[in-house]
């Protein structure tokens, strides 16, 4: 083990890869495999309780996550993690867990062994841009995203709060904008990239999903961008799924593409589109990527 | 909306529930001089009867009777906006947090049902089967919320697309899950843990 690839990780796809966001899964692993970044999925892995564990239950939020932070001890490498929101409870719990020893006595009793603390948690977009570094990444690349305008899309979970995550600057990230960089495409400037999409009100309240996406939208749409990036299965849920029904609600038009950081990952690397998942994206991106002379 | 008038005295100010607050959140509401901070960013706050700043207020002046009876703290999208932008460090995400476990495990008299079923299946779903059945979870919300129709368009159109699943299995070590539930469960009866 760990002789083919240079960077190895133990892999945490979450729910949402395994159904709704599965075109996340496959270009995530399509796109490690094509720069040689080994993935072992964690096995028997459990839910992260995600926003409604935390939201009135902030003990099972936490021993959940600890529970799968230490099923992942038994894999080798860091902990490699796709989706924004299983990132941010993941990171939150080792917070708990390093920084208030009554909440770690509590988890460990709840979970009946010791609280892991040591495995390190890293999103994605992190191992791309730090751990193989955005040189090695642009070296890779085969055909440029060149022309192509897109709104980095952050959300809440990536980069909130202070301390946290850690993955960058709480208010002004740069991390996605650099890995698109490397890509050859160009980000756009604009004012929503760490607005709220509405989140999980996608099953409770979806009018509240329909004003928050249709002013991220409307944003991406004023900066000029021709599709918009993101890193979270909600939002993609949010801004693609829901797009359409935002469109009629607002009586306006978008068509606008959204792409996992992995797909536009993967296209620029030359991946066939069919190892990318882009079918089952809601907004067909096929007409922009033909415009563009990208596939 | 109709304000009534709010009378404060030693026997309407609930102290021990604000200590209860701060003592689950592991913030201190009192440090707040409400500068709104927290509502000027907050996506939420249109949504909500009191914005953040009131909610912290309310709580400052023990008025949490006026802040679980309405639908506020389940408006709240847990986005982190204003923990990460309050000068004095109130962590209000946490507060919210803190809340909700009380006007969850006290059966709050929220007036929003809606957010609080979905959180009561979400989490139903994970004992059940150890991850989320989204099908499920869309289906018995449609159900018991009453709305049957609610996205039945988009089912078809999600499931071509091969992004709902029909069946989904359970995880083979699921009795670990129920495990911690009946742990927490336990510890919770002792007095172990809040």
């Amino acid at each position: 083990m760990g002789s083919k690839h240079k960077l190895t990780y133990a892999y945490y796809p979450g729910c949402s890869l395994h159904a709704s966001a599965k075109e996340y899964d496959i270009s995530t692993r399509s796109v490690c495999k094509a720069l040689r970044i080994g993935l072992a999925e964690v096995p028997d892995w459990f839910c992260c309780g995600a926003t409604p564990a935390h939201n009135v239950d902030e003990l099972l939020s936490l021993s959940l996550c600890a529970k799968n932070l230490s099923m992942a001890e038994e894999v080798e490498g860091d902990l490699a993690v796709a989706c924004a929101a299983c990132f941010s409870r993941l990171k939150t719990t080792q917070h708990h867990l390093e920084h208030n020893d009554i909440q770690r006595k509590q988890v460990e009793k709840a979970i009946a062994a010791p609280a892991p603390v040591g495995k390190k948690v890293k999103h994605l977009l992190e191992i791309l841009a730090r751990d193989l570094g955005l040189n090695k990444l642009e070296e890779a690349v085969t055909r440029p995203l060149t022309g192509l305008r897109v709104a980095c899309y952050y959300g809440c979970l990536l980069t909130r709060p202070p301390g946290v995550p850690e993955l960058d600057d709480c208010e002004d990230p740069r991390i996605m904008e650099d890995v698109l960089s490397a890509l050859g495409a160009e980000p756009v400037q604009w004012s929503h990239r760490l607005e709220c999409c509405g989140a999980n009100f996608t099953l409770s309240r979806p009018g509240v999903v329909l004003q928050l996406s249709n002013a991220i939208l409307a944003s991406a749409r004023a900066a000029g961008a021709d599709c918009i990036m993101v890193a979270c299965p909600l939002c993609h849920g949010n801004l693609d799924i829901r797009q359409q029904e935002i469109e009629e609600g607002y009586q306006t038009r978008y068509g606008m593409p959204v792409f996992y950081i992995t797909q536009m990952v993967g296209l620029a690397l030359g991946i066939p589109t069919p190892r990318l998942g882009l079918e089952s994206m809601m907004v067909n991106p096929m007409p922009l990527l033909q415009e563009k002379h990208l596939i | 909306m109709k304000r009534k008038k709010m009378l404060l005295s030693n026997e309407t100010i609930n102290i021990g529930f604000v200590n209860k607050v701060e003592a689950l959140s592991g913030t201190s509401v009192r440090r707040c001089f409400q500068c709104g901070k927290c509502s000027a960013g907050c996506p939420m706050a249109s949504f909500m009867e009191h914005p953040p700043n009131r909610v912290v207020r309310l709580l400052q002046l023990g008025q949490w009777e006026r802040i679980l009876a309405g639908r506020s703290i389940w408006y709240c999208a847990s986005c982190e906006t204003c923990a990460t932008r309050c000068p004095n460090k109130v962590n209000l995400a946490a507060i919210m947090d803190a809340l909700r476990k009380l006007s969850w495990d006290a059966n709050g008299p929220s007036k929003e049902s809606f957010v609080q079923l979905a959180n009561r299946l979400f989490i139903d779903n994970i004992r059940t089967y150890g991850r989320q059945y989204e099908l499920r979870l869309g289906a018995v919300f449609n159900v018991k919320s009453g709305q049957f129709m609610k996205d039945l368009l988009l089912g078809p159109k999600l499931l071509s697309r091969g992004k709902l699943k029909m069946f989904h299995s359970k995880n083979r070590n699921i009795t670990e899950i129920e495990n911690i539930f009946t742990r927490i469960e336990e510890m919770r009866k002792k007095g172990e843990a809040p």
